[in-house]
């Protein structure tokens, strides 16, 4: 006779159990009480006062609050194309079998390991309207100081400097894992089928590299849209919060004014833009991706 | 048997009890001195912990914001530290929240009384009535001055509170285009500066603050005698505005939009610079710098300066015996405040603050200790007076000393947006 088999189907769950605890404990419990939490008025200490979505109606007519979110559009429209242009033309540079191509790649992306508030300083001072090396050097061009980081114009357009800096390396190793996906037989190919350099980037590169590149977009789209530590260093937000983003605006509300409810509402609105950049993204991945 | 167990039973409760004497009483200590102002109280802090066997202090320190926002979770959850070190226009807003225990009989016995201490210090411990903490020192702004920079330009350095006009002189003496040229003099090209007279902030809240202290100057308050509006003239916050906007703008004497005034100063582009003595540590650790303070200019009527001070407080949820110790280290602090003073805070004990001025650099802060003029002291301190940038403080002096933007429009700005944040 034998015996039933004994079925293990549950086993691998128990190895996630550790996992799903802080999962649960420290990102999803949290998180569900965020969203409460957003639907009251609440100082930490004192009762929480249940308001509805009152303060999701009181965050739309905030002005402080649309000016961070057009600031936090702006800033993304600055940096966005430079970081996935300029990662994909860096990963295509350094695929090239050139010499020391690996001391470029390090090169590039060491800004990348450096901390953010460390990067915020350095270029501070690079900076500095009075006495930054930038001024300086833009002096022998003829061009007269600029107040980098307390002009209204030029205090964003700063900040996305620094910001692409110090993170096109990691767009540039996404694009470099992409490229060395690609065979290159199929260049080949085409260069025997007599392709110019232009046209196997064009027919065969870019399309190949598609998946590639909605990831680099919206990893990109996403940690610009939560931009803060660089802001918070260079310009605090200013200069007349010409730079104010709206995680900034958050961070405020919740830590230095204590109005934890209107905080979290501001937090479910960055939620749900992100939600949608990755809904986006699960789209064009599934089109574009299948295609290629 | 019995006999036996009953025993083991009597020493083994003996040897607990032992150990339970023999550990110290463990009292919490948090505080926002991330700075070298962090090392000097951690030496106080090691002092007391030698000479009190019985009860040992650990103290924490992190950031003012993120601290206080440790407090109130902590708080929430029962769990407050046993001290809590902050600012005087601080309390209100935690006295508010029920969060502090008031101490006016604890000062009392331990011999201390107003006449002790500086008085912005001492009023900065009360709110409604109560006092809530333990004046520990003071911080107001004062003038640094490199020595070598006024010896080139022949310049005597103040040694006590002088006019707007003659520090202005001052100023425009120790402000130099690339042509050696000072301003209002023909030729002088405003565009090719290379050394300004002062360093003063205006990105961040201390443009404000430069701002108040020229307010109450004029002998005005910031907000009316309930503290619920605004409650100084226009005219006056105008003329107070429109002395710091042309020491930028029309006397060419002080960076537009400087983003390190310190940095500036350190490295000798600015003669002057405008800021506390929190800075004490970096001047001294300053190559070369030879440096010196001297109060604030006294522009209007009276003698008066910007100053905070950080104060010690006793929260709630804790034990008597806890109690009790914590107010015990914080009477032996304030006792032993002379040795905070090497923090550059200028003690607000008045026997303490004598040894400060055997230090160096401490003149100007301590010819001011008696004209502080601190913020006003409102629950809502962390709403109206907030550094943040979106702050109607920092903004209306980013656009009134970085932007030139007219004062008055500005002005009215501020004001309506502080009564909007004040009637909420």
């Amino acid at each position: 006779m034998k015996g039933k088999k004994k079925s293990y189907k549950w086993v691998p769950y128990l190895f996630l159990i550790p996992y799903l605890i802080a999962f649960f404990a420290f990102r999803f419990g949290p998180s569900i009480a965020g969203f409460f939490v957003s639907l009251t008025r609440w100082n930490i200490v004192g009762q929480a006062k249940f308001v509805g979505f009152g303060n999701f109606v009181e965050l739309f007519k905030d002005p402080n609050f649309i000016k961070s979110l057009v600031n936090t559009l702006y800033f993304m429209l600055l940096t966005v194309p430079s970081l996935v242009i300029g990662g994909l033309l860096i990963a295509m540079l350094v695929d090239q079998p050139l010499k020391g191509r690996t001391v470029a790649r390090t090169f590039v992306f060491m800004p990348y390991v450096i901390m953010s508030t460390v990067v915020g300083v350095i270029w501070l001072w690079i900076f500095d309207a009075h006495f930054g090396i930038l001024n300086y050097y833009l002096g022998f061009l003829g061009i007269k100081p600029i107040a980098w980081l307390s002009s209204i114009n030029w205090a964003m357009p700063a900040v996305a400097i620094a910001t692409v800096w110090w993170t096109i390396g990691f767009n540039m190793i996404l694009f470099l894992a992409g490229l060395q996906d690609i065979p290159n037989e199929l260049k080949e190919a085409a260069r025997i089928d007599g392709a110019s350099s232009w046209q196997v980037f064009w027919n065969v590169t870019l399309p190949l590299l598609t998946p590639t590149t909605i990831v680099v977009i919206m990893l990109t789209l996403i940690n610009t849209f939560q931009v803060f530590a660089q802001v918070y260093v260079m310009t605090g937000g200013g200069p007349s919060m010409a730079t104010l983003t709206v995680v900034q605006y958050m961070y405020v509300q919740s830590f230095q004014y204590y109005r934890l409810g209107y905080g979290s509402a501001i937090a479910y609105v960055i939620f749900m833009f992100l939600v949608i950049f990755i809904l986006i993204e699960k789209k064009f991945l599934k089109r574009f991706g299948d295609e290629s | 048997m019995k006999f036996r167990t009953v025993l083991l039973v009597a020493v083994a409760v003996l040897i607990f009890g032992a150990l339970s004497m023999a550990q110290p009483l463990q009292l919490a200590f948090w505080g926002g001195w991330t700075g070298p102002d962090g090392n000097v109280m951690r030496q106080l802090v090691a002092e007391y912990n030698s000479t009190h066997p019985n009860v040992h202090v650990t103290l924490t320190t992190m950031q003012w914001t993120p601290l206080f926002t440790k407090f109130l979770v902590s708080s929430r959850g029962g769990q407050s530290p046993n001290i809590l070190a902050m600012h005087g226009p601080d309390v209100p807003e935690f006295a508010s929240y029920g969060l502090l225990t008031p101490i006016s009989n604890v000062l009392q016995a331990a011999g201390f009384s107003a006449k002790d201490f500086a008085p912005a210090a001492w009023n900065g411990t009360f709110y409604k009535g109560k006092q809530y903490a333990f004046p520990l020192d003071l911080h107001m702004n004062s003038i640094y001055y490199n020595k070598k920079l006024f010896e080139k330009a022949g310049i005597t350095p103040p040694t006590g509170w002088i006019s707007g006009k003659e520090f202005l002189n001052m100023a425009i003496k120790l402000t130099l285009d690339k042509n050696g040229k000072h301003p209002g003099e023909a030729g002088f090209d405003p565009n090719n500066i290379v050394q300004y007279g002062i360093a003063l902030y205006s990105l961040n809240w201390h443009g404000f603050l430069e701002w108040y202290e020229l307010l109450r100057q004029e002998g005005y308050n910031f907000l009316n005698p309930s503290m619920n509006k605004i409650g100084y003239p226009l005219q006056a916050g105008e003329k107070a505005w429109k002395w710091l906007q042309d020491l930028f703008f029309k006397y060419h004497v002080a960076p537009v939009g400087a983003n390190s005034p310190l940095q500036d100063f350190l490295i000798g582009k600015t003669a002057m610079l405008e800021d506390g003595p929190w800075e004490i540590p970096a001047m001294k650790a300053q190559k070369g710098l030879e440096w010196g303070t001297f109060p604030v200019p006294q522009v209007f009527a009276h003698k008066a300066v910007w100053g905070s001070g950080h104060v010690l407080t006793i929260p709630v949820h804790q034990d008597k015996a806890h109690m009790k110790a914590a107010e015990d280290f914080v009477i032996w602090l304030v006792k032993h405040s002379d040795k905070w003073a090497l923090s550059g805070n200028i003690p607000a004990y008045n026997s303490a603050r004598k040894y400060a001025s055997s230090l160096i650099g401490r003149n100007g802060f301590l010819k001011e200790a008696e004209y502080v003029a601190m913020l006003p002291r409102i629950p809502k301190e962390s709403q109206v007076f907030s550094s943040a940038s979106v702050s109607p403080i920092v903004v209306a002096g980013q656009n009134i000393l970085v932007r030139n933007q007219n004062i008055m429009s500005v002005m009215k700005w501020m004001n309506q947006q502080i009564n909007m944040i004040l009637a909420q």
